[in-house]
């Protein structure tokens, strides 16, 4: 029993930390731009796939496959999830930034199926799922006779690095300062001659890039990939920053793991429970959005009339 | 006879912000009064918890013998109060007639099976409306009946006051509550608009007004009953003379007035 | 509009001619690219069709005068609709092909007349109208499967069961809004059709087979249908029952946007504070169009599912929500015509684009991203009331 409590405690801490990442990003471009990225799962989905296709092309241009061209292709896959979450901005997002909420996000979920339908027909077999090793192998040490993979501790040790990193650049940093501002009052932050372009820029990249790390360890966590994972991904992401409250950066960590407890749960102690656990996942996101629209940790804003 | 509308000790706090501390006032049939006082003193605030915008932390509010504290906005409009916007908030992609008949909405009764399985009484309703929309487009100032079929966006500044009183009338309201109805009107329009408000207190002598107004000619024009609040407070009330000569009222709101002009 | 002549009113004779010829032009059409096999043909025509919307926006006095022709002789644009919605089995013949575009054109264009009573008459998200024509297609299988319950006995059955079912996912749009309650619809989506997949009884997701074919007077829909020695295939009885259906929602649509409660939904979409304002019970009409919606979805899902004696629950994904979306969004929100063409024109033309039957989602996305940045009012924008004033 101490044994699977200990396996699923450290299952849901993954998984809660892929979810938080993810949530992140959908929290960060939510309250710089006031829009919701639907198609921000679907962006950070497609780092696993650039991540093999370039290895791919390093081990054809320069023989010998095996890891280290996998650990070459992820910062660059980073990189490029980075720039493409910029791009998007820029040709789709930031024109729904003043129209009314539902164009945005209806415009994202068709940026979503673009992204995914891209996936299928550039990437070879696209609609075949890929096998996506495990970034790094083997167990790190024992708690109770459970075997903790450094896996899992990779996952914990990026989560937290990536957040503190995060926190300081948005207290500290002038950018990071004006993103925070441009969050807090668009109009104010405007007013105060912060240039709009260079903070959506930033604001893109970073959550992009986060994204993909997130839907890295996602791919790796699963063993494999395919086209349409994103949609699930941005759909718990965005759940789990709705939970927490958008907008808010400990919120966005708390709706990772409650989410990921959730399903965990749902798996561990329930009957057939792995097959009902978007059930329970979703349940709990209409039970909050109906007693706490705000999100738990969101401010509730009153609208001026 | 007793008050139409009865505030008593109304507080609203937003956070730590105090909006209202504990004002009343109250108004009676066929009466207009002024609510006057500097941007931010709260008498927006007041209007959206008389209509149930906002849910007052403490108070009552108390309308032709009935309390509506906290009751919905739907309830207060159908008992008889109609508002207008400071910042006139049209139906903005509707013509100037569907605005006037959705005024109308409390005093219609059509319902999903209505429309559907008997389509002549909706259509009988719906022709009722706009026969009497136009009626309300023709009588007051400007030419918002030539202009039916705009929509409601596309119109001047005076013409989208003018349209929403006209709106908030269209609800055969009791009370009127009007949010600076002369902000953008030049002094001809403000003269036409003190007029129309005179010639419906002649048509109809029992319908109250409280206005909200910055322009001191049209609160000259209802001198009976003025309200002066700064910062939430109510800090004087009389007729025009008695509440312009407090020094308050000066020091809070005319004597910045006066300095600007 | 305002201050420019307004159009001539057409006389009766010119207006009995425009309302005749202009809907045999438009059928012609259909006819045409339901034909046409892939290739130079189907680009001809949608080239054709490209100029015919660039007409229409470049002299707005067409739509203006085709209006104006169609109110002053009612009688004669309804009778002419209505005998060429029936003469139509007989042109196409026996391809059965064609007659299964149609019925699926049609149960869309009924979907998508559901979708516009919250997309575009109040502005309201719903990505779960895919759930609601999925609730529709389950109850009424499952009751004609288990139970033998004929099919005219479950569409009113499943039709309440849905609207139970909108009214429960309208009850949290009291409470939020936009992108909280897009989420709270997709969140039902995804239960309702996870909960098909998993169940015993909804057969999982191998789904419900065998559903029986339904009958009338005696004749069962799955024989031929002989009307005056002409033999039509099965498939023309359901095409003429979903074109009945077709005519129900025009008629619930057209009949809620014209009362009151259109326009409350009207002033719902424009400024919710300010209609809260006029006395409209804000929440009330929220759930009430989910209601509407889930209703008249559940009506499509019923035919559906006789139609194809199998379902299963890949059949009503959030993709289908999001098609039904493209259609309102393209065809123009609040616009019933345009809805309907939107429906008809996205069904049938990823069908004729063989080439790129594979890039089906690809070519939706774009057009909804496309759609939204260069023409947010769809092909046909939504027009003024009139209460049969001068223009």
């Amino acid at each position: 029993m101490a044994e699977l409590l200990v396996q699923q405690l450290v299952n849901w801490i993954t998984l809660g930390c892929i979810y938080a990442l993810l949530a992140i990003g959908f929290s960060l471009i939510f309250g710089v731009l006031n829009v919701i990225h639907f198609s921000h799962g679907d962006v950070a989905m497609t780092a696993p796939f650039i991540t093999l296709a370039l290895a791919q092309a390093l081990a054809t241009a320069l023989g010998a496959s095996g890891p280290a061209w996998l650990v070459l292709a992820v910062p660059v896959a980073v990189l490029a999830v980075g720039l493409i979450g910029v791009l998007l901005d820029k040709v789709v997002i930031r024109r729904f930034r003043d129209a009314p909420a539902m164009m945005a996000l209806v415009a994202t979920v068709a940026l979503g199926i673009v992204i995914r339908e891209l996936i299928r027909h550039l990437y070879p077999q696209g609609s075949n799922p890929h096998a996506f090793p495990r970034l790094v192998s083997g167990m790190a040490f024992e708690i109770s006779g459970v075997a903790i993979s450094w896996f899992a501790l990779l996952v914990v040790v990026l989560t937290v690095a990536l957040v503190a990193m995060l926190f300081v650049f948005l207290r500290m940093t002038p950018l990071g300062l004006r993103i925070r501002a441009a969050s807090e009052d668009r109009v104010v932050a405007r007013m105060m001659g912060i240039r709009d372009a260079r903070v959506f820029r930033a604001t893109f990249f970073i959550a992009s890039a986060i994204g993909a790390i997130a839907g890295l360890l996602f791919a790796s966590y699963a063993g494999v990939t395919r086209f349409d994972f994103g949609v699930m991904a941005g759909l718990l992401g965005f759940s789990a920053a709705v939970i927490g409250g958008l907008g808010s950066m400990p919120g966005a960590i708390l709706g990772g793991l409650i989410i990921a407890g959730i399903e965990v749960l749902a798996q561990t102690f329930v009957p057939d429970g792995a097959s009902y656990r978007l059930v329970f996942v979703f349940l709990l996101v209409i039970a909050v959005l109906i007693f706490r629209p705000a999100g738990l940790l969101g401010r509730t804003v009153m609208e001026k009339v | 006879m007793s008050a139409l509308l009865k505030v008593e000790n109304l507080t609203m706090r937003f956070g730590g912000l105090v909006a209202l501390n504990d004002v009343s006032l109250s108004i009676d049939k066929g009466a207009v009064l002024a609510v006057i006082g500097p941007n931010g003193a709260g008498k927006s605030t007041l209007f959206n918890v008389v209509t149930g915008v906002y849910r007052p932390t403490s108070g009552r509010v108390t309308f032709d013998g009935a309390e509506i504290t906290d009751r919905p906005s739907y309830e207060v409009v159908d008992r008889g109060i109609a508002r207008t916007f400071q910042s006139s908030r049209l139906f903005s992609d509707l013509s100037v007639l569907d605005n006037v008949i959705i005024g109308m909405h409390t005093r219609t009764r059509t319902g999903v099976l209505t429309a559907l399985f008997r389509p002549g009484a909706s259509r009988r309703e719906m022709a009722a409306c706009v026969e009497k929309a136009e009626t309300l487009l023709k009588l007051g100032s400007g030419d918002l009946f030539e202009q039916r079929y705009r929509p409601a966006g596309t119109l001047a500044q005076a013409d989208r006051r003018r349209l929403e009183i006209a709106r908030a009338l269209a609800s055969q309201p009791k009370l009127l509550l009007l949010d600076e109805p002369s902000v953008g009107m030049d002094d001809m329009e403000t003269d036409a608009l003190v007029a129309d408000i005179t010639r419906l207190r002649v048509q109809n002598p029992a319908l109250s007004v409280i206005l909200i107004e910055h322009d001191m000619r049209v609160v000259e024009a209802f001198p009976q009953h003025v309200t002066c609040i700064d910062y939430g407070s109510k800090i004087a009330e009389g007729d025009f003379a008695a509440v312009r000569a407090e020094p308050r009222v000066q020091e809070a709101y005319l004597g910045k007035a006066v300095a600007h002009a | 509009m305002q201050g420019r002549a307004s159009p001539d009113v057409p006389g009766i004779a010119a207006a009995t001619v425009f309302a005749i010829a202009s809907q045999i032009i438009g059928a012609a059409f259909l006819y045409l690219i339901l034909r046409v096999d892939g290739g130079w043909q189907v680009v001809g025509l949608l080239a054709l069709l490209g100029l015919g919307f660039y007409l229409l926006e470049r002299l707005p006095w067409i739509a203006d005068y085709a209006l104006a022709s169609f109110a002053r002789v009612p009688l004669v644009a309804m009778i002419t609709a209505a005998v060429i919605v029936l003469a139509f089995p007989f042109f196409v013949g026996s391809n059965t092909y064609i007659l299964h575009l149609l019925i699926v054109a049609e149960l869309y264009a009924v979907l998508a007349l559901a979708l516009n009573f919250q997309l575009g008459s109040a502005n309201i998200p719903n990505f779960a109208t895919g759930a609601s024509y999925g609730i529709g297609a389950y109850v009424s299988a499952l009751l004609a499967i288990n139970f033998g319950v004929s099919f005219w006995l479950t569409l009113p059955v499943a039709a309440l069961a849905a609207t139970l079912f909108g009214f429960i996912i309208g009850i949290p749009s009291m409470r939020t809004r936009d992108t909280y309650l897009a989420l709270v619809t997709i969140a039902f989506g995804v239960v309702v059709q996870q909960l098909l997949n998993n169940f015993s009884w909804t057969g999982g997701p191998n789904g419900l087979v065998g559903i029986p074919a339904p009958s009338l007077f005696g004749h069962s829909f799955a024989d031929p249908l002989v009307i005056f020695g002409w033999k039509l295939p099965s498939q023309a009885n359901f095409y003429y029952l979903s074109a009945a259906l077709v005519v129900v929602a025009i008629v619930t649509a057209h009949r809620l946007h014209g009362s009151r409660i259109g326009l409350a939904w009207n002033a719902l979409r424009a400024d919710e504070i300010a209609a809260k304002a006029q006395g409209i019970n804000v929440a009330w009409f929220k759930v009430l169009a989910f209601a509407v919606d889930a209703f008249l979805a559940a009506f499509a899902g019923t035919i559906y599912a006789f139609y194809v004696s199998y379902i299963s629950p890949d059949n009503f994904t959030f993709l289908v929500s999001v098609t039904i979306m493209t259609m309102v969004i393209v065809g123009g929100m609040d616009n019933i015509f345009g809805v309907i063409v939107g429906a008809f024109l996205l069904t049938i033309l990823p069908e004729k684009l063989r080439a790129f039957a594979d890039y089906r989602l690809l070519f939706f996305g774009v057009v909804i991203i496309g759609f939204l940045m260069i023409r947010p009012q769809g092909l046909f924008p939504q027009r003024m009331r009139r209460y049969g004033g001068e223009p």
